[in-house]
């Protein structure tokens, strides 16, 4: 049997059905009032999942294009780029880690330093202004700064 | 009749209201021509902002409205100069639309296709005026049961419509119903999938939801595009944007014929505007290709997918108003935005909130109108758009998604969340599915869990219910000839389909 992507994703998700399906017969169901509790729409769905997968597991399509090594790196960075700005979001404030991120992510999709360092002020502080002023948005300040107010 | 439609226009012709289809429109061509930006990630992007700036219900719609039936506008712009479908609707407009733009004919191509998506959304809005108020009568009628039928049958039609694979089309509907599945059950108050998550509650928020799938799936995508050696030729001078009366009369048959087929594909539940630029391409060629020109910079084969990818984004409003059941991957939006403002659409909208549905339709014929008056002279302008940097646009994006999640709850989990569901649209991209089934699945998902336990609890736990009626008779046979006839057909008729084997 050749190994296709979508065989290893058609086993994958049959794993998936029978983890919800599982899942679903553990619901506590303390009262209830009507014939069909939570549990049966669940259930039948992974029926469903499950079937369809086997066709998948059986009959796998093309595969498609993935990344090379250079490029699933750079994915990579990219999702550590966002992750990162999420973590500090609150901690360092919009307008830091705002810059940040944008000087990162313009790096990453082939700018220059200072294109990048100039799209990362530019951003940072028209964004802060456009949803704070404009639209009234509270945006995180950050707890390193010394409270000005 | 349609009282509906002259209150309608009393709400659509507020100041506030028209700045809004305008604003609409010019974001939803400057959306649709950006390469990767379409509909639904303009829509997830400016959501969350429309409902933070405490927008009523009919304002919010009519810009996000604005915005979807601008971006199948704008779409053509990179179809036409650059060879890249904006989105999904506008793939069939690059087969003529290139070819004319090499020829040197980008200016009258442009004006071509904003004309054509003109006549095409303006019939499909007439339909939609005249269809719908008589859909919502009929449903009125529908019961659980009926509903889920006409949910089995939406899925079943996606399925055979949409994308080249339909068991991946159906285990996209699916994983998209089961995350809808997490959070709370409000029957009986158990906690389903939740992990003792106590934000995961109530569920995956609506909003975390699509900027997730789309907006972050979307940048990890263009990374890979900005990557690729292949990626673009240089654009052809755009020039002035004008198309003779003659061209336009050339093509007016591919026009008319192309809106009403449009307006019916966009009317059938779940399937959008690629189907619709796809059939009414390939009717056209087969009704008016004398000379084999389709292909080679034919002004029709521009015409006709352009016409037939507007009147299906108008005509997925039917059902999304009149049933709840969105015609389309972006009404499915459209209805989660309206679900945020605890309006639920369906046979009672056009009697118990008239000033959002006819509001909507009103401002459909307004936007249109400006729709036209912004392509034609501004073309230029938009193609422009086409040359914005992705070390621009990326972070942009990235502030937009960060910004929308962020505000709705001040939570960073709800973010965490948006970038794992990211990674996971991503994934199902790279691997051939459609994220359009997800979204329809997962909006869909609970009111087909709602119906189906009303209906039994109705009969008492006796399935027959399902199939009593006969409007759900007529939907479940609907359903399964829908699956069935594709596979059937062509065993039925070997002699209509030579040596394919």
């Amino acid at each position: 049997m050749r190994i296709a992507a979508d065989r290893i994703l058609g086993i994958a998700l049959i794993g998936l059905a029978a983890f919800a399906a599982f899942k679903a017969t553990q619901f506590q169901v303390t009262f209830s009032y009507e014939p069909v509790g939570p549990k049966a729409f669940p259930i039948l769905l992974s029926v469903v999942l499950a079937a369809l997968s086997l066709v998948l597991v059986f009959r796998p399509g093309e595969d498609g294009a993935w990344p090379d090594k250079r490029v699933a790196l750079k994915l990579a960075a990219v999702l550590v780029v966002l992750l990162v700005y999420a973590l500090l979001f609150t901690r360092l404030g919009f307008l830091v880690t705002t810059f940040f991120a944008v000087l990162s992510l313009a790096r990453l999709f082939g700018a220059g330093w200072p294109k990048a360092l100039l799209a990362g002020v530019l951003m940072a502080l028209g964004s802060n202004y456009l949803f704070t002023l404009g639209l009234g948005i509270s945006l995180p300040g950050g707890h390193w700064l010394p409270d000005f107010n | 009749m349609f009282d509906f439609l002259i209150h309608g226009f009393d709400v659509a012709l507020t100041p506030l209201n028209l700045g809004l289809a305008f604003l609409g429109a010019l974001l939803g061509t400057l959306f649709g021509a950006l390469p990767g930006i379409g509909p639904i990630n303009g829509i997830a992007i400016l959501m969350p902002l429309a409902y933070t700036l405490g927008l009523p219900a009919e304002s919010a719609l009519i810009l996000l409205a604005g915005v979807y039936t601008g971006a199948e506008y704008g779409g053509r712009m990179s179809s036409i100069l650059l060879n890249v479908p904006g989105d999904a609707g506008a793939v069939m407009s690059t087969l003529d639309g290139h070819p004319l733009a090499k020829k040197g004919l980008a200016g009258p191509a442009l004006g071509l296709s904003a004309v054509s998506s003109f006549v095409g959304a303006t019939i499909a809005i007439i339909g939609l005026t005249l269809f719908a108020p008589l859909l919502a009568r009929v449903a009125v009628m529908f019961g659980p049961a009926e509903f889920f039928a006409l949910m089995v049958f939406a899925f079943s039609s996606m399925a055979v419509m949409m994308g080249k694979d339909p068991v991946k089309t159906g285990i996209g509907a699916v994983l998209g119903v089961m995350i809808a599945m997490i959070g709370v059950d409000s029957g009986t108050g158990v906690m389903r999938y939740t992990f003792g998550l106590a934000e995961l509650y109530d569920g995956i928020d609506f909003v975390v939801m699509i900027i997730g799938l789309f907006a972050i799936s979307e940048i990890l995508l263009m990374l890979e595009h900005a990557n690729r050696q292949d990626a673009g030729d240089a654009m052809p001078p755009v020039g002035r944007v004008m198309v003779s009366l003659k061209e336009v009369l050339y093509c007016k048959w591919a026009m008319l014929r192309s809106g009403v087929i449009g307006f019916i594909v966009g009317v059938l539940p779940g399937t959008g505007a690629s189907v619709a630029g796809a059939v009414s391409y390939t009717t056209e060629k087969r009704l008016s290709d004398k000379e084999n020109t389709f292909g080679t910079g034919d002004m029709r084969g521009l015409a006709a997918p352009e016409a037939g990818n507007n009147a299906s984004a108008a005509g997925s409003f039917v059902p999304m108003l009149t049933l709840g059941i969105p015609g389309s991957g972006t009404t499915a939006v459209l209805l989660g935005a309206l679900m945020l403002y605890n309006i639920t659409p369906g046979p009672m909208l056009f009697s118990e909130r008239p000033e959002v549905a006819g509001g909507l339709i009103a401002s459909l014929y307004i936007g249109n109108i400006m729709l036209l008056a912004l392509n034609l002279p501004l073309a230029g302008f938009f193609a422009k758009v086409l040359t914005i940097p992705r070390w621009v646009l990326v972070p942009a994006i990235a502030i937009l998604a960060f910004v929308g999640v962020y505000q709705l709850h001040s939570d960073l989990m709800a973010i965490y969340l948006m970038l794992v569901i990211g990674i996971f649209g991503y994934l199902l991209r790279k691997l051939g599915f459609s994220l359009a089934p997800v979204i329809l699945g997962y909006v869909l998902g609970g009111l087909m869990e709602d119906n189906l336990r009303r209906a039994l609890s109705i009969s008492g736990g006796d399935m027959g219910i399902l199939w009593q009626s006969g409007i759900s008779i007529g939907l479940w046979i609907a359903a399964v000839l829908l699956l069935v006839l594709p596979w059937l057909l062509p065993r039925l008729l070997p002699g209509k389909s030579p040596a394919r084997a």
